[in-house]
């Protein structure tokens, strides 16, 4: 398990990456968090909605009610031209900082 | 603390509900999902729920969706519920608490005379006594006098005797009330000569007269006189009473006023108090006033005599308050136990909502908070059965006032208006609140370790178990009082009906005849009119026999009068007999089927050229000769030039009033012996007995009526069959309404003790598997299962036959042959509810027998 500030610095990241490709609700956001991190991160609920508040209150992220057949009303999440740009450019200072690290403490970049 | 948006905390709800149900469809066991979800919200402290009560209201309404057979078993028990009380308050509201259609209608009030003694404490005014209260008393804005009368309307169509009323001019501005065409009348019209005019009421004007205005000014006859139509009262002015169609002015000139008629007690009399003055001020005036009768006039007035004023609302509304709000507290009683039934449900449903306030307490809502948020949903439901109890209320209206008999004033005025649908909002919140508070406060209660600690199920289920038992204990308790209430008034109307007339109803028609004194100006002219009528009567097949009474029983009418005995004077001229006085025509008693008892009735021999002869009944003779016969005395009616009537025969008692009331002293004289010399013929009540069904001699009668006097209308046609049933159609009322109240609390309470029977069942499969497994006889556990359900039961029928005895005492002037504490009744009621309790404990007892041992087992 990743160390909490780590995580904390990193969950942003995460969220607006998985909604980038397509809307996304909370629930399905955890879930694949803790599927393609091998359940290595996982959110609490405490944690998880009110960061996507805050993400949606900067305006990065925006949600709405939708409600599909045969399921219940979600709230889904999409990025916003502006999160988009966040996005790129956090993705960039992250992979600096792995490449950094990762030539600095010769871990094997995946 | 930040705020937190609404939708974050429904996102995290559905977080949790979707973690839940796939930890479950990972195979964890509830207790494992939930420790699991606890876990997941260790760190859960920022997001507080908006303190909102429209957000309540969207969460109770969205709960209440989900659930909808709950939803609609509640809504239909409080429908009923809330529905039966809408109905009988907009009784009571019309009845007896709006006040009457008049302008300071608070301040109007009727003058009785008053000897202070049952019988005489409501004694009608004389044209004298009201023009002394008019004149000498100080207290009142207006005076008025009225006496109900019939006409008979001829000239245009058909013959026809109206409804009406004479009365003072002042009546009209007493109440406020102006004619919506023409004009009121003047004081000069209450003198004999000028009094030939009429008001009309809105309907006639309508039915007869085409509502034109070129009907003022017309002639028409009333009672063969020529009389001018000055007006028309507008279609709400109904006094005295809503059949009025015919106004004409009460005579008040020298002769009416004159000491003779002193004593002709007619006239009711009605006054309008001043504005600021009380109703013991008024009262204090009027004694002034009757404090000069006894000197100025010596002979007329026994010692004691008073005014009393009596609110007109009170003298409209009189008798019926009782029973109505013994209705009302009859429904209220229905209302709790369908309060104790919803409060079980959402008991029992509470159980399943533990995880939802579990959460909801994890998310940080405080006990207070998760109360508000429950009572909202009990409130919000409650209205809902509030609005479906008024719709249940307004179906069911027209039904009670169709029930309801012709005693109780105003119902036309039932509406459901605003008060109605205040006292139903009212009546539904409070509903809400009580059937919630219960399930409210013992879920929020429920903590989460609680609930964590075993799944929930054995710390809820027992207070639910222990609040659900209460809860249905007074509901059996609240049922059989209400039971108990309607067993009575069942017992005493099985008594009522039993009661023997006296007479034989069956085969007989009854009607009104009132031949016009205009044109039957002397008594042989009315003589020859009901001869002529009898005569082709009798030729008629099928008629067995015709008479005539000046009151029949079961009419409504009928009054007393005052005679003297021959060789009894009595010291004090209050000590003169009084007794009901009856007048009839030959063969009354053969025709009605009266049992003479001794001596002889009356035959066509007893005319003016004869002796004079009476007839009195059993009780008369018991009265006023206790243990010797009465036949060969005299009685006479006035003093100063004695008539003398023998005494020729003994018949026996019959009801008059009503078959629960008690038997009357009755003094009977034949028609054509009158009592005074200038008598013509009074109005007349015919009956004819017939041998097949009397209505059919209704056409007959008309026929025959017309062919002595095409002028002559006939009224009140009914046969005494009617008649009998309308006088038990009061206790009718009363009767249907309580038993169909008591069996809807009976029905309640029976799915109430059902309820949580099958409840403990389901609880107890394990155990009962147990047992079974360990040997125990299937007869065995039902028995158990039935016992716990009979305990309730029966601690419920104990506290309520306890209850019933202190509260069926406010009945006791209902019943009739049965005391309050009918131990007919208050045994056989509880057997009743034993039986239904029996039925209720004993479905749900047979699943219990029908568990598996193995799979009980295997459930835990």
């Amino acid at each position: 398990m990743l160390d909490r500030e780590l995580k904390k610095g990193s969950a942003e990241l995460l969220i607006l990456s998985l909604v980038e490709d397509q809307p996304r609700h909370g629930y399905d956001l955890s879930k694949l968090i803790e599927a393609r991190s091998g359940g290595v991160l996982t959110f609490r609920v405490a944690s998880l909605y009110p960061l996507l508040y805050r993400l949606e209150k900067r305006g990065w992220i925006q949600g709405r009610w939708i409600e599909k057949a045969g399921q219940r009303r979600r709230r889904y999440y999409r990025l916003t031209p502006s999160g988009a740009r966040v996005l790129a450019s956090q993705r960039s200072t992250w992979r600096e900082f792995a490449e950094a690290i990762s030539r600095i403490a010769g871990v094997e970049h995946a | 603390m930040p705020e937190w948006p609404r939708h974050l905390n429904q996102e995290m709800r559905q977080h949790l509900d979707d973690e839940y149900a796939a930890l479950r469809a990972g195979g964890a066991t509830d207790a494992e999902a939930m420790r699991a979800l606890a876990g997941d919200l260790d760190e859960v402290g920022a997001p507080s729920p908006v303190a909102d009560v429209a957000g309540d209201v969207r969460y109770a309404l969205r709960s209440l969706r989900t659930h909808p057979g709950f939803t609609a078993v509640v809504l239909a028990t409080l429908a009923l519920g809330i529905g039966a009380n809408a109905a009988i308050f907009s009784v009571v509201n019309a009845v007896l608490l709006r006040p009457l259609p008049y302008e300071g209608a608070d301040r109007i009030a009727v003058i009785w005379g008053d000897l202070h003694r049952p019988g005489v404490n409501r004694i009608p005014a004389s044209a004298g006594e009201y023009a002394d209260y008019r004149d000498r008393s100080h207290a009142f804005e207006h005076l008025a006098a009225y006496d109900t009368a019939g006409f008979n309307l001829t000239g245009a169509g058909e013959p026809e005797e109206l409804d009406g009323a004479v009365v003072t001019a002042s009546l009209f501005p007493l109440f406020g009330a102006t004619p919506e065409v023409g004009r009121a009348f003047t004081a000069a019209e209450e003198q004999a000569g000028r009094n030939d005019v009429a008001l009309l009421s809105h309907s006639l004007w309508t039915r007869r007269f085409n509502a034109s205005r070129n009907v003022i000014g017309q002639v028409v006859a009333i009672d063969g006189r020529p009389t001018e139509i000055v007006g028309v009262m507008p279609a709400s002015f109904e006094f005295p009473d809503p059949a009025v169609d015919i106004w004409k002015p009460l005579l008040l000139d020298a002769e009416a006023l004159s000491s003779d008629n002193r004593g002709s007690h007619g006239y009711t009399a009605l006054a309008r108090m001043r504005p600021g003055v009380t109703l013991v001020q008024a009262q204090a005036d009027l004694a002034g006033v009757t404090a000069t009768f006894k000197t100025e006039y010596p002979g007329n007035y026994r010692t004691g005599f008073t005014a009393t004023l009596r609110p007109l609302q009170e003298e409209i509304v009189g008798d019926t308050a009782r029973p109505l709000f013994i209705l009302l507290g009859a429904v209220g009683l229905v209302l709790l136990i369908a309060c104790a039934n919803v409060s079980n449900l959402l008991l029992a449903r509470a159980a399943s909502r533990r995880k939802e306030i579990a959460l909801r307490t994890a998310l940080g809502a405080s006990r207070g908070r998760l109360v508000r948020q429950l009572m909202t949903e009990s409130v919000l439901i409650a209205l809902a059965g509030g609005v479906l109890g008024l719709v249940v209320a307004s179906w069911s209206m027209d039904l009670l006032i169709g029930l309801a008999p012709d005693t109780i004033p105003r119902l036309r005025e039932v509406t459901l208006d605003r008060r109605v649908v205040g006292f139903t909002a009212l009546v539904s919140v409070a509903t809400g609140a009580l059937f919630g508070i219960v399930p409210a406060l013992r879920a929020s209660g429920a903590a989460l370790n609680e609930v964590l600690k075993d799944g929930g199920r054995r710390g809820e289920s027992a207070m639910h178990r222990r609040a659900g038992r209460l809860l249905v204990v007074s509901e059996v308790a609240l049922s059989l009082v209400l039971l108990i209430g309607a067993g009575l008034l069942v017992h005493s109307f099985a008594r009522v009906q039993n009661v023997e007339p006296g007479f034989d109803a069956r085969g007989m028609l009854t009607l009104r005849l009132a031949l016009p004194e205009s044109r039957y100006t002397t008594f042989e002219q009315g003589d020859r009119f009901f001869d002529a009528l009898f005569a082709a009567q009798r030729a008629r097949p099928g008629v067995e026999a015709v008479a005539a009474a000046n009151a029949l029983p079961f009419s409504g009418v009928g009054g007393s009068r005052t005679f003297h005995i021959e060789g009894r004077e009595p010291k004090r001229p209050e000590d003169q007999p009084e007794e009901q006085l009856r007048i009839v025509t030959d063969g009354y008693f053969q025709t009605m089927r009266i049992p003479v008892v001794k001596g002889r009735e009356f035959t066509d021999r007893d005319r003016l050229s004869a002796p004079r002869v009476a007839v009195v009944n059993e009780a008369l003779a018991r009265k006023h000769w206790p243990g010797e016969t009465p036949v060969g005395r005299r009685v006479a009616f006035s003093r100063d030039e004695p008539h003398w009537y023998e005494i020729v025969g003994v018949v026996a008692n019959i009801k008059h009033r009503g078959l629960d009331a008690a038997d009357r002293p009755e003094l009977y004289v034949p028609y054509r012996q009158p009592l005074f010399s200038n008598w013509t013929v009074r109005p007349m009540q015919v009956v004819v007995r017939t041998a097949g069904d009397p209505l059919i001699a209704a056409s007959t009668v008309r026929q025959d009526v017309a062919r002595v006097d095409a002028e002559q209308p006939i009224s009140d046609v009914r046969t005494m069959d009617d008649r009998i049933g309308r006088s038990l159609a009061a206790r009718r009322f009363n009767m249907v309404l309580l038993a169909v109240f008591a069996s809807l609390a009976l029905t309640l309470a029976g799915i109430g003790i059902y309820g949580i029977v099958a409840y403990a069942v389901t609880e107890r499969t394990h155990e009962i598997g147990v047992r079974l497994a360990l040997g125990a006889q299937r007869r065995d556990v039902m028995a158990m299962i039935v016992a716990q359900g009979m305990a309730m039961a029966a601690a419920g029928a104990a506290v309520g036959v306890v209850s019933a005895l202190l509260l069926t005492r406010v009945m006791t002037s209902l019943l009739f042959g049965v005391s309050a504490a009918d131990p007919i009744t208050f045994a056989a009621i509880p057997l009743l509810l034993a039986a239904v309790a029996f039925v209720a404990c004993y479905v749900p007892a047979r699943r219990a027998t029908r568990v598996d041992p193995l799979a009980a087992l295997r459930t835990e």
